[in-house]
């Protein structure tokens, strides 16, 4: 098996005088993570980012959530080492960064690595194309190819025409489409988006999300993907890290975030999640088990929504235990209409009915 | 007593530096007639600081001579180079290439300007003079704006050099501009590179200033996004950290543009240079007003011309083509070379058609001041008498049979200090101890006179309000600043140069005040001040001293009023700014509560607006200071006075001293308004 794209261990990022040595002495003290936070509190230091570890596969859309304050941003900057973490490990494909020199972190952000900020971070002396081609610019690249390779990504976040307009006279909308042209100049591995849409009106901000996953169909991206909206997370995420005051809460799958919460705190996030237009029938399938289907129930493909197969199941004459089917018509499961029901209403309200 | 010590305790800060001014000020009343000592540093007390200093600086200054003089004589080639080329081309092709640049900057508006301009530098009749003024800032400004980068640039750069590029850069803002001068004629000899030099150092810092503060106030998304491009450290710097600033960056060009043209202007007492300030002095001196006036004329012309020009740098859109800028100089050039190898080209001094104007200027004027001099005398000996006078020395010395019609006699001063006592025993009883403590401090100062105030009520006074304003450690350093003065025995002059600053404050805070809330109230009266404030900003500090001298002679009181012209732009200009600037929000809650026009202004604007004032009177204190040393060309007493001896005979040790004390005071309460004003804006929440 391949290493991981990314690979966070035991992550630490604690700002503040000396904060490397204090930190050590208190987890010297101490294995408990509130025990240390306290210590380091004392001294007047600020933990943002206390052992967070995850992994994010190939190709992965990994979203981080978590509301302001809660370490998410500090998170994805220590991955790409923006900042350095206090403690901790963090791996691209197997290689360490933490210990690599300031030379190779250059080459692998000129290869490897592209980052898409908040407020978009256009360098406002320069032309969209400017902007676009300056991480090839940087390393190099002639002129000529700089602006073939710019027009190429132009077209790619459909801004065609604008390659020469200057960041200020464009819309939030256009300059983050400049700012993800820009993280994908170089072709990265790995994609670092710090919540892009977030600065974005909302109407704009759904457009650019079906566009990104458009674009991450087709481009297969390792992503770490950083985001306060939890609508946002359930809508892009293959898995959702949610982080609370510098603490990885809960990893999952949508799924698992909505139906599953680890705590109180996740359950409240998903709690007015309107799950039914979010979830796929295929996150809540049963294995057959030698069950067998209501004869008149209907086949629901997997990735129907839980909106869509309620609707089918009131259309129909029985429904209390419905065949999942994938795209061939194969069937690969079972859903009661129990099981859609907590679904729909949140794990909270029948946990006990759980089948067994 | 325990009692008193627990009451003491639980009152506030503000009161219990009150009650200890209050005790000090008793004291020392009661202690001065009888203890020479309190009344008067006793100059055995003084240590021999100037004499330390002027020979340990002179030795010092000695072993780098040999130094200096070759730089003196490296930077002596390119500003004899760039004065040939400005006063030896004609002047056609020089004013030609002006126009161009100044097309190209601004476009037609920019070019009309530029050609009223040098049409009437040329009408003047002192072209040359101010040719090789310009001369001078072509050569100062280049290493100014390198200087200044450099420093801003390595400020950024290097986080553990920053906090000490800042301090240095507060410290230099005060240190007043001919202190410089003295040790570096000492370096570097007699004429015109001194100018040069200290002018380049002088308009270095607001450069440093504006690259520091435009490279920190770059988005940090935008220096993110460049390292993830993979840049180097240089390539970071010099691809987006620098041009992402160059608006800021602008705007210090302009700053140091003009600080350095006014610097080469003031440097031109230590003269050998046959610029334009030289003239001006000069003409000055001869009495020539008319003549002084036309000099001074051109110097805000050309300070006025520089100032646009650099101001329209940042500004992208106005831009002339380079098409028409090139065709504008290369014409000038031909023509200028044509009529030249012709020999037709009439000599610039010849062209001075304004000559007979100044003359004629010359003679109304002494018409008028002999038509009008009872007058103006009257004017000038009433605000002495009465005004300066009092504050400087005290009722008890100024009150004069002869000028007053009675003598003061030791009742009157019991009968005044008595009811202080009574004014403020009645308000501590109100409740109001810090308003008691102030209005008998208030009267016991004008019946004493700010220059015979004993000098430990001044330390305790000042001190306690520093405590009040910024703790101990404050309380210590202006406490600290003030014994460094006493020891160094300049206090006399200290306390005649802080009563005369001091004057002018008070006089630029009323009236400055005053016009600042009226251009609050009426956009009118604005449209009218605005270009006025704007060109008082513009004209270099020298030029304050001519319309003064003219009417009122050399003396205090003209002093007084040139201080004042300079000094009151900035109360107008923070006034009106704080009291336009309420967000919208608190007045429409004020108006939606049914409150009055003035009754917003008082309840509502005036308070918002007390940080920005504070911020306003702290500028025109340093801008007082900043004039208090040039006013002395034309007699002050004080500090200032001795950095200008100083400066005559190169005595570096009493200039420095001089220099350093006028800074110690301009340092304090820099401070001191700005603790008060910070401490306002954080109550507001700004």
């Amino acid at each position: 098996m391949t290493a991981p794209a990314i690979s966070v261990r035991d992550l630490w990022m604690v700002f503040g005088e000396q904060a490397g040595r204090h930190l050590v002495a208190a987890r010297k003290a101490s294995d408990d993570r509130e025990v240390v936070t306290e210590r380091l509190r004392a001294e007047d230091l600020i933990p943002a980012v206390r052992g967070v570890s995850f992994d994010v596969a190939e190709g992965e859309l990994f979203v981080i959530m978590g509301l302001s304050g809660s370490g998410k941003s500090t998170v994805v900057r220590c991955v790409s080492r923006l900042l350095e973490p206090t403690d901790g490990r963090v791996e691209m494909a197997g290689e360490n960064i933490l210990t690599a020199s300031s030379r190779r972190m250059i080459e692998l952000r000129r290869s490897k690595m592209g980052m898409v900020f908040q407020h978009f971070g256009l360098f406002p002396h320069m032309t969209v194309a400017d902007n676009i081609a300056f991480p090839l610019k940087v390393q190099g690249v002639a002129e000529g190819e700089r602006r073939k390779r710019a027009e190429e990504v132009i077209s790619l976040v459909g801004l065609d025409g604008r390659a020469d307009a200057y960041p200020r006279a464009l819309s939030g909308g256009q300059r983050q489409r400049v700012g993800i042209a820009r993280s994908l100049a170089v072709n990265p591995d790995i994609w670092f988006l710090d919540e892009p849409f977030s600065a974005l009106d909302p109407l704009i901000r759904r457009q650019l999300q079906d566009e990104f996953l458009t674009l991450q169909a087709e481009l297969k991206k390792s992503i770490v993907f950083i985001t306060h909206d939890i609508g946002e997370a359930l809508k892009l995420a293959d898995r959702i890290c949610i982080m609370r005051d510098g603490i990885a809460v809960q990893i999952g799958t949508p799924a698992e975030i909505v139906l599953d919460p680890a705590d109180a705190y996740v359950a409240e996030f998903s709690s007015d999640i309107p799950r039914t237009r979010l979830m796929t029938v295929g996150t809540l399938a049963e294995p057959m088990d030698g069950r067998v289907p209501d004869p008149k129930a209907p086949p629901l493909p997997e990735d129907i929504t839980l909106e869509q197969a309620l609707l089918r199941c009131l259309a129909a004459e029985q429904c209390a235990l419905m065949p999942v089917v994938d795209a061939t018509g194969t069937q690969t499961g079972l859903l009661s209409a129990e099981a859609l029901a907590r679904g729909i209403g949140g794990s909270a309200d029948v946990p006990e009915t759980a089948p067994a | 007593m325990t009692a008193l010590a627990a009451r003491l305790n639980g009152a506030s800060p503000a009161v219990q530096a009150a009650l200890a001014v209050l005790v000090v000020g008793l004291l020392a009343a009661v202690l001065a007639p009888a203890a020479e000592w309190v009344a008067k540093w006793p100059v055995a007390w003084t240590l021999p600081a100037t004499e330390a200093i002027g020979t340990g600086l002179s030795a010092t200054l000695e072993w780098m001579k040999p130094a200096a003089r070759l730089a003196s004589a490296a930077l002596g080639v390119p500003m004899d180079g760039a004065n040939l080329l400005l006063t030896g081309a004609p002047w056609p092709a020089v004013a030609g290439l002006i126009l161009a640049l100044a097309y190209w900057v601004g476009g037609p508006r920019m070019a009309v300007i530029a050609i009223v301009a040098l049409g009437f530098i040329l009408a003047s009749g002192y072209w040359l003079q101010a040719m090789s003024t310009l001369a001078l800032v072509t050569v100062s400004v280049p290493l100014a704006l390198s200087l200044g980068l450099a420093v801003g640039v390595l400020a950024y750069e290097v986080p553990a050099v920053k906090r000490l590029v800042e301090t240095v850069l507060d410290v230099m803002q005060t240190v007043p501009t001919f202190a410089y001068l003295t040790p570096l004629l000492v370096l570097f000899g007699f004429g015109p590179v001194v100018g040069l030099i200290a002018s380049a150092i002088y308009a270095a810092p607001p450069m440093a200033r504006n690259v520091l503060l435009g490279l920190e106030r770059i988005e940090p998304e935008i220096r993110e996004a460049a390292a993830m491009a993979g840049t180097t450290r240089v390539q970071r710097l010099l691809l987006v950290e620098i041009p992402a600033a160059t608006p800021q960056i602008l705007v210090g060009v302009n700053q140091c543009t003009m600080a350095a043209l006014s610097m080469v202007i003031i440097a031109a007492v230590i003269g050998g240079f046959d610029d334009i300030g030289w003239e001006v002095l000069l003409t000055m001196r001869k009495a020539q007003f008319g003549q002084s006036l036309l000099a001074g004329l051109v110097i805000v012309v050309f300070a006025i011309l520089i100032d646009r020009m650099s101001a329209a740098l940042p500004e992208q859109a106005g831009r002339g083509s380079r098409r028409t800028a090139g065709l504008i100089a290369a014409g000038a050039v031909a023509l200028g070379g044509l009529l030249w190898v012709l020999g037709v080209l009439p000599a610039p001094a010849e062209l001075g058609i304004l000559r007979p104007v100044s003359e004629a200027v010359d003679a109304a004027l002494t018409a008028f001041t002999q038509a009008n001099g009872p007058a103006l005398d009257a004017l000038k000996n009433t605000a002495m008498f009465y005004g300066l006078l009092p504050l400087r020395i005290g009722l008890d010395n100024a009150v004069l049979p002869f000028t007053w019609g009675f003598a003061w006699t030791p009742e009157m001063s019991l009968g005044l200090l008595g009811a202080a006592a009574a004014l403020g025993g009645w308000l501590a009883w109100r409740g109001r101890v810090v308003a008691a403590v102030a209005v008998m401090a208030a009267v016991y100062v004008l019946h004493t006179g700010i220059a015979d105030l004993p000098w430990p009520f001044v330390l305790v006074s000042i001190g306690a309000v520093a405590w009040r304003a910024g703790g101990w450690s404050f309380a210590a350093f202006t406490t600290a600043a003030l014994g460094a003065i006493l020891l160094a025995g300049l206090w006399d002059r200290a306390m005649l140069s802080v009563y005369l600053s001091g004057a002018a404050v008070l006089i630029c805070a009323i009236v400055g005040g005053g016009l600042g809330l009226l251009a609050a109230v009426s956009p009118l009266a604005w449209r009218v001040l605005r270009p006025v404030c704007d060109t008082l900003q513009t004209i270099p500090l020298f030029v304050f001293l001519i319309p003064t001298l003219m009417f009122f002679q050399i003396g205090e009181f003209s002093a007084l009023l040139a201080i004042c012209l300079y000094a009151v732009v900035p109360m107008i200009r923070y006034t009106r700014f704080g009291l336009t600037e309420t967000p919208p929000e608190l007045l429409e809650a004020a108006v939606s509560s049914g409150a009055t026009r003035w009754q917003i202004l008082w309840e509502v604007r005036a308070p918002y607006a007390a940080p920005s004032i504070l911020l306003g009177l702290n500028q025109t204190i340093l801008y007082a200071f900043a004039m208090l040393v040039i006013a002395a060309l034309i007699g002050t007493t004080g500090l200032g006075q001795s950095i200008y001896i100083a400066l005559g005979k190169a005595d570096v040790g009493l200039g420095v001293a001089a220099g350093a004390a006028m800074a110690l005071l301009a340092l304090v309460s820099d401070r001191l308004v700005q603790a008060f004003a910070t401490e306002r804006r954080r109550a507001l929440g700004l």
